[in-house]
């Protein structure tokens, strides 16, 4: 892993009472796929934006390319491709046309043709693009965002309102591209498994901060709740999340003198603890700032 | 503005009007509509002359209906283009490219030129064939052609521009600017003389641009005999030059302004919102 590409210190954004983002964190490295996870609402979008340089932030600092992207010029800009999720431009346009039209602007554009070829659009090449699925609509806006071969693409919940195969047809080429072309990648997204396939990190986003960054596997063991213990005394059920399971189940084998009646130790899942982990910093909950604080640490980690 | 982002725009906008020549709901419901509108007019009750005058009403309607095209094209079409452009992403599309905004400016104007141009030789063509107009024969009245159509041009496509930031959605823009622009054109002397109408509403035509296209386009083609049907009994030239060049200037000063702000307000998130805003309204 090569060079930072992406650098953002306490990345403020603010509409006029309400704070979307409350000092975002983030450090991506070239060659990377980075995803930035949470949930509606968390920011995603708008941090996203302010890094695409399409957002002015209130307060904080911001590198990409070594650039402040509210300041990015064009040849700034021609190291960068973005993907949206809610483009319908250009309806009446030839797939081809539109394609050949967006790469001229580019110094080295990639062949329009092997990009469609590449994408799959090759039959599509003389349709109007207003007559496209969405999952062929999402892989055109792909090869517009790659045709001008961008060092880092940005990608806005690429995947929203996908069928299983289209999205992981969809999957296969993001890792087709970080894998061939060397491409540094961010995406938002609000589906764990998604993140956990496609990115090397992945930033846990809530309520406009970074609640947790790192490998998908490092994260799994910072972010994972605590075990539940179950056991069953007095003829009630009792349960308890205590910070070490396994010192309270061996202090209830010593307190049983024996065998502990319906001793049970349940680990969540890597999903219910993620949920978790939004529920405890959602907007209002008081976990938030405890979170946000944890964010470095966590970092360290699972790194 | 560099020749790269020109020629780009230039084969855009070219593009983009070989698309609005091919789609026949455009053509029907734009072009052909309007073109249709004349020719009904001119020969349901163009055979007379206007009253006083030994000018004829239907070409009065031609020269009339050559300024409104002018109009209509600038203040209806390049607006809802505009906001769709806005609606649909076009607008971010390009800001995501270098060099993507002065190519699509010269891309608007391009299809907004070639869409006037158009319609004022349909309507040419069409007063030609159906009502006693003729080309002009002095070089004197080619010149106050050309330069009427161009300063009239001038007049009211930053307007529209202007306008096509500032209205929500393309939807909108139609309903919102078809009933002013339809009085505009009842009040501007497009079918009859403006004397025949009380004096105030007189006022209300000379403040729009439409007006004056219309009354220089009326001095090439109609005779001097017309003018006792005009304000003033006068062609009023320079009035006519002053006016289309105000408007002219007041949109140059505004429109780059308010397309600036337009295009850097523009986010994947505003468009999520406005294409939300869209499907509840389609619910409906």
């Amino acid at each position: 892993m090569g060079a930072t590409v992406i650098t953002a210190r306490g990345l403020r954004m603010r509409y006029g009472r309400a704070e979307v983002l409350r000092g975002v964190d983030l450090e991506v490295r070239a060659g990377e796929v980075f995803a930035l996870l949470g949930p509606n609402g968390a920011g995603k979008t708008t941090t996203i934006e302010i890094l695409e340089g399409f957002r002015r932030r209130s307060a904080g600092e911001a590198r990409v390319l070594g650039t402040d992207p509210g300041k990015g010029g064009d040849a700034w800009r021609a190291r960068i491709g973005v993907v949206l999720q809610n483009w319908r431009d250009h309806p009446r346009w030839g797939v081809r046309r539109l394609l050949a039209h967006v790469a001229e602007f580019y110094d080295r554009p990639r062949d329009p043709d092997e990009l469609l070829d590449a994408l799959g659009l090759t039959a599509q090449a003389g349709q109007a693009v207003g007559r496209l699925s969405g999952g062929q609509r999402r892989r055109l806006d792909v090869a517009l965002g790659i045709v001008g071969r961008p060092e880092l693409l940005f990608l806005d919940e690429p995947t929203a309102g996908f069928d299983p195969e289209a999205r992981d047809g969809f999957h296969a080429l993001v890792e087709r591209l970080a894998r061939e072309e060397g491409m540094t990648i961010m995406l938002t997204t609000h589906d764990l498994a998604e993140a956990e396939r496609l990115a090397d990190r992945i930033a846990i986003l809530v309520a406009g901060s970074v609640a947790v960054c790192g490998t998908p596997s490092g994260l799994a063991s910072v972010v994972r709740a605590r075990s539940e213990v179950r056991w069953v005394e007095g003829g009630a059920v009792r349960s308890e999340r205590p910070d070490d399971a396994s010192r309270l189940a061996y202090e209830l084998h010593r307190r049983f003198a024996g065998p502990v009646p319906g001793l049970e130790i349940r680990r969540p899942s890597l999903e219910e603890s993620y949920l978790d982990l939004v529920r405890r910093a959602g907007p209002d909950g008081p976990g938030a700032a405890a979170f946000a604080a944890d964010g470095p640490r966590a970092e360290r980690e699972a790194a | 503005m560099n020749r790269k982002a020109l020629g780009i725009g230039l084969r855009r906008g070219w593009t983009e009007h070989v698309q609005f020549l091919r789609d026949r709901r455009e053509m029907a419901g734009g072009l052909l509509a309007t073109v249709g509108m004349f020719v009904v007019l001119a020969r349901w009750q163009g055979g007379t002359d206007v009253p006083g005058t030994d000018a004829s009403r239907s070409v009065l309607m031609a020269a009339g209906f050559i300024a409104f095209s002018v109009s209509s094209v600038a203040l209806m079409g390049l607006p809802m283009a505009v906001t769709a452009d806005r609606e649909e992403g076009a607008l971010l599309r390009l800001r995501t490219v270098p060099g993507g905004m002065p190519a699509y400016l010269v891309g608007r104007a391009v299809t907004v030129l070639a869409q006037i141009a158009t319609y004022v030789a349909l309507m040419l063509a069409a007063g030609l064939a159906f009502t006693p107009l003729t080309l002009p024969a002095a070089a004197g009245d080619w010149l106050t052609l050309l330069w009427v159509l161009a300063l009239g041009t001038l007049s009211v496509v930053p307007l529209g521009a202007a306008l096509g930031t500032l209205l929500p959605g393309p939807r909108n823009a139609a309903s919102i600017l078809s009933l002013p622009l339809m009085g505009l054109m009842v009040v501007s002397g497009v079918m009859f003389p403006v004397t025949e109408l009380p004096e105030p509403v007189r006022w209300v035509a000379q403040a729009f641009p439409l007006y004056w296209q219309g009354l220089g386009l009326r001095s090439v083609f109609l005779p001097d005999s017309m003018l006792a049907a005009e304000i003033g009994g006068s062609w009023r030239p320079l009035e006519t030059a002053a006016v289309l060049g105000a408007w002219a200037v007041a949109g140059l000063l505004v429109a780059p302004w308010l397309l600036r702000r337009a295009a850097r307000r523009e986010s994947g998130t505003r468009l999520a919102e406005r294409q939300e805003r869209r499907a509840a309204q389609g619910a409906f």
